[in-house]
């Protein structure tokens, strides 16, 4: 399997045309403050809608045409950093290479007479930083793959997710990681939906897996630990369950099980309702969400109005803060190292008391936007704030692991999005505010882990 | 299986401590005889000192099972189907309210084949409100796939208790198990009793026989449970030779608790009745059947009637589910007329539950007996020798032919 390497990845709707990422880089790479000599370049052109940007940057190829046109092998690939690294000594000038991109990525310096290109600031590239948009990302998310790429998928391939859900992707990846020696629990909801226990005497797993109840899957799996300990076997007790069962009718015995210590990996895959049943309320929608039990409606003569779910979304993770867990933490797909380390940390709390994965999993379906935006709605949710990125040992206290502290308005989140679509200014204000208060408090506990 | 064992009853009996205790310590005696690997418990009344003695016992060391302090007994069932499908004999008890809130997990361990041992400290139904004995409990679940047995004295509590997890692990049946135990008259009532050597219970017992037909193994992966019928495909034929094969496990059930009580009689010297027991029954004209501990005051009344020169005798159900059709019928076979005493309440037919079911064995029977409905000890209240002799006397009055009453009497109506 071919390896993949990091990345800067520029997000054109963010990017306002400020230039700081150029002066950052003619600063850091030349001393100057001359824009031109960046090897970042952003180009601007005006469109129907205004003014738009485009990047010229070296996009460190995976089948570079630059080094194959370099008639003086100038230009290699390291294999190791995957950067496309200049030999200075060997370049004869022809300036070969800069025809052979497509991207602007390599050009003439006209200071110095000789091409120029970016080399990621040795992985740790200044423009980055610089953009006060969000709109430059190192995406540094390839070792994951790299390395869990030769891993055994222990799902069967061709679960029968909606088109466009991540959840799949989180099962795979989880799985992959926790390894064979895992009993699974799955229940009702997507996840078995999907067909990790098979149907008719077929299965989706090649770990054991089973369907708990929808209300005993914390109880199920730790009896099931609990025999493999007494007879001295070593298994991880996973349960892959939705937010519905976990916050609502399967509360108790999740919060009975996390008081006494189980052993286990509890992952809540939290898509804000009852999706696979057909998209009904749980406690963990969000206040104003449209779903099929809080639907938007008005009688005839407007005197009545109904516009979605009308209480705010109850905080799961923050109450298994309370029960002491030996590790709880929020993640989401979007974040996928963030996702990893912690899934590391989850599984080694497990070996000796309760852990508690709460995973962000946007609905295409339930949550109404097209089904190739399923990872930005996810990263839109945690760039306003909506969704928090923390962890929680009891050791260190909370303490948030991405934290954003310059959130984008939460408009930019629920505009994504048509369960929101109806929400009026007086809703959309609640949900601000809202998020506002949900950070103020995660803030206040991580202040306080801070000065404990 | 089994070791043979050169012993004779006697020798095996002599072996034996007498002790004096209540039920419940009885049971939790007896489950510690049996030696599982997990006990999970929630405490509700007349239960209570049952799980509190399984608790000290293993405090003290005297038994060796993880014991997990769940917080419900939707849990504590729940708790146990992981653990038996990770291979652990297990066992726990509860009743009324709490079996209600177990329904769930409940039903679903007869479909799953889990061998797990549970008693129930019958206790009366709410509402009204009532923390009293009464059969109203494990009458209500009697059609979802367990094995019950009803026990009328201490001792056979504690016996039950051990021979339950043979019957749950045998082969053939691969079913859970209740051992119906009743509140407050077993539950508390103290009484001698004699406590089996543990060698002796390890060889009747012989090795558990827990998972070996569905588990949760990284060692033998499968899914279990996964979603079945519907009705394309393989679904209707699969669901119902999953159902087919829990009535015949039911079925088989009946012939191995005869077995296993047969060899327990032989073993430790003690014998009862398996499935129904007849009292002073070959040559009765009539007969009135009861269930539980209600039956020894009803015996009572049979000697004195036998004395006042009435031709009655009885019938006792021990089995209660799977209903024993055939040696009742074969009972009923003996009688001319039939009066049922139930504790608990039939809301659907106006009568006793076991009166009901009972109707359906006279049908088998093909001869005309008529039959009336007793219903008494409801939340507690006694039944005594005297509303004994009342059940006796109406039950003599359908001798002479004329009508048979379609409502139940209500024996504590005017206590």
């Amino acid at each position: 399997m071919g390896r993949s390497f990091n990345t800067i990845a520029f997000d054109p709707s963010k990017c306002d045309g400020c230039g700081d990422c150029m002066r950052a880089c003619a600063s850091v790479k030349y001393d100057s403050e001359d824009t031109s000599r960046s090897l970042i370049q952003i180009l601007g052109r005006e469109t129907d809608k205004g003014s738009a940007f485009e990047l010229a940057l070296c996009r460190q190829c995976g089948d570079p045409k630059c080094t194959t046109v370099c008639p003086a092998g100038a230009l290699t690939k390291n294999g190791e950093s995957g950067v496309i690294e200049w030999d200075g000594s060997k370049c004869v000038d022809c300036l070969l290479c800069t025809i052979g991109c497509s991207y602007a990525g390599i050009a003439l310096d006209e200071t110095t007479g000789r091409v120029s290109k970016c080399d990621t600031c040795a992985g740790n590239p200044a423009c980055v930083p610089a953009c006060p948009h969000g709109a430059l990302r190192y995406v540094t998310t390839s070792n994951i793959y790299n390395e869990v790429g030769d891993w055994e998928d222990l799902f069967a391939p061709g679960l029968a997710g909606c088109q466009g859900c991540n959840t799949e992707l989180l099962m795979r990846h989880t799985l992959r990681r926790v390894g064979p020696d895992t009993v699974l629990a799955t229940p009702p909801g997507c996840v078995p939906g999907m067909g990790s226990v098979g149907f008719n005497g077929t299965t989706g797993t090649k770990v054991p897996v089973f369907h708990p109840l929808l209300t005993n899957t914390a109880a199920m799996l730790a009896g099931i630990k609990r025999q493999y300990k007494r007879v001295g076997r070593e298994i991880t007790a996973l349960a892959i369950a939705g937010d519905g069962g976990a916050s609502d009718v399967g509360f108790q015995s999740l919060s009975g099980a996390a008081e006494r210590g189980e052993q286990m990996l509890f992952m809540v895959v939290d898509n804000e309702g009852y999706m696979n049943t057909g998209m009904q309320r749980s406690s963990c929608t969000p206040y104003g969400a449209w779903t099929s039990t809080t639907p938007v409606g008005k009688s005839s003569d407007g005197s009545h109005l109904s516009q979605g779910k009308t209480q705010d979304a109850k905080n799961l993770p923050l109450i298994m803060v309370n029960h002491r867990c030996a590790y709880v933490a929020t993640a989401s797909t979007a974040y996928m190292e963030d996702l990893y380390e912690k899934l590391d940390k989850a599984i080694q709390a497990s070996k000796t008391g309760f852990a508690y994965l709460h995973v962000y999993s946007p609905c295409t379906t339930g949550w109404r936007f097209p089904t190739d935006q399923n990872m930005e709605v996810a990263r839109k949710a945690v760039e306003t704030n909506f969704v928090m990125l923390w962890e929680y040992t009891p050791d260190t206290g909370v303490h948030f692991t991405r934290p954003v502290d310059k959130p984008l308005p939460v408009t930019d989140y629920l505009k994504a999005m048509g369960r929101f679509r109806h929400l009026s200014p007086e809703q959309i204000e609640h949900i601000q505010k809202k998020v506002e208060e949900n950070r103020r408090i995660v803030e206040r506990l991580a202040e306080n882990a801070h000065a404990a | 299986m089994t070791t043979a064992t050169l012993e004779t009853p006697r020798e095996a009996a002599a072996k034996q401590k007498v002790i004096l205790c209540e039920g419940n310590e009885a049971a939790a005696l007896a489950v510690a005889l049996a030696r599982p690997d997990m006990v999970a418990v929630y405490p509700i009344t007349p239960q209570s000192s049952l799980v509190e003695h399984v608790a000290k016992l293993i405090a003290d060391g005297k038994m060796d099972a993880d014991i997990v302090d769940a917080e419900g007994e939707h849990s504590v069932l729940s708790v146990l189907q992981g653990g038996a499908l990770a291979g652990a004999r297990t066992y726990t008890a509860t009743c009324g309210p709490g079996l209600a809130f177990m329904f769930e997990p409940y039903f679903r361990t007869s479909g799953m084949r889990l061998p797990i041992v549970m008693t129930i400290v019958t206790r009366d139904g709410i509402t009204p409100q009532s923390v009293w004995g009464g059969h109203q409990d494990a009458m209500t679940v009697r059609e979802v796939g367990w094995v019950q047995m009803y026990c009328e004295t201490v001792q056979e509590v504690l016996d039950t208790t051990i021979m339950a997890f043979k019957v749950a692990e045998h082969h053939d049946v691969m079913l859970p198990v209740n051992i119906c135990l009743d509140g407050n008259y077993l539950s508390y009532g103290a009484s001698r009793v004699e406590l089996p050597d543990q060698a002796e219970v390890d060889a009747f017992l012989g090795d558990k026989f827990v998972n070996w037909h569905v588990a949760l193994d990284p060692q033998r992966p499968m899914a279990v449970d996964p979603l079945t019928g519907g009705s394309g495909g393989k679904g209707p034929s699969t669901f119902v030779r999953y159902r087919k094969g829990q009535c015949k496990g039911m079925q088989n059930a009946l012939r191995v608790i005869e077995e296993v009580h047969e060899e327990w009689a032989q073993r430790f010297g003690r014998s009862f009745a398996p499935l129904v027991e007849e009292y002073r029954l070959d040559d009765a004209e009539f007969a009135i059947m009861t269930l539980g501990s209600m039956t020894g005051a009803a015996k009572d009344a049979i000697d004195e009637a036998r004395e006042a020169g009435k031709k009655v005798g009885l019938i006792k159900i021990k089995t209660f589910s799977p209903f024993p059709v055939e040696a009742l019928v074969r009972s009923l076979a003996k009688v001319r007329a039939l009066g049922v005493v139930d504790r608990s309440v039939g809301f659907r037919w106006n009568c006793g539950p076991m009166f009901q079911e009972t109707l359906g064995a006279l049908y088998r029977l093909g001869r005309h007996v008529p039959a009336m409905s007793f219903i008494g000890g409801l939340a507690g209240a006694d039944l005594t020798i005297p509303h004994f002799h009342r059940v006796i006397d109406a039950t003599e009055a359908l001798l002479q032919g004329g009508p048979v009453p379609t409502e139940p009497v209500w024996l504590n109506e005017r206590d």
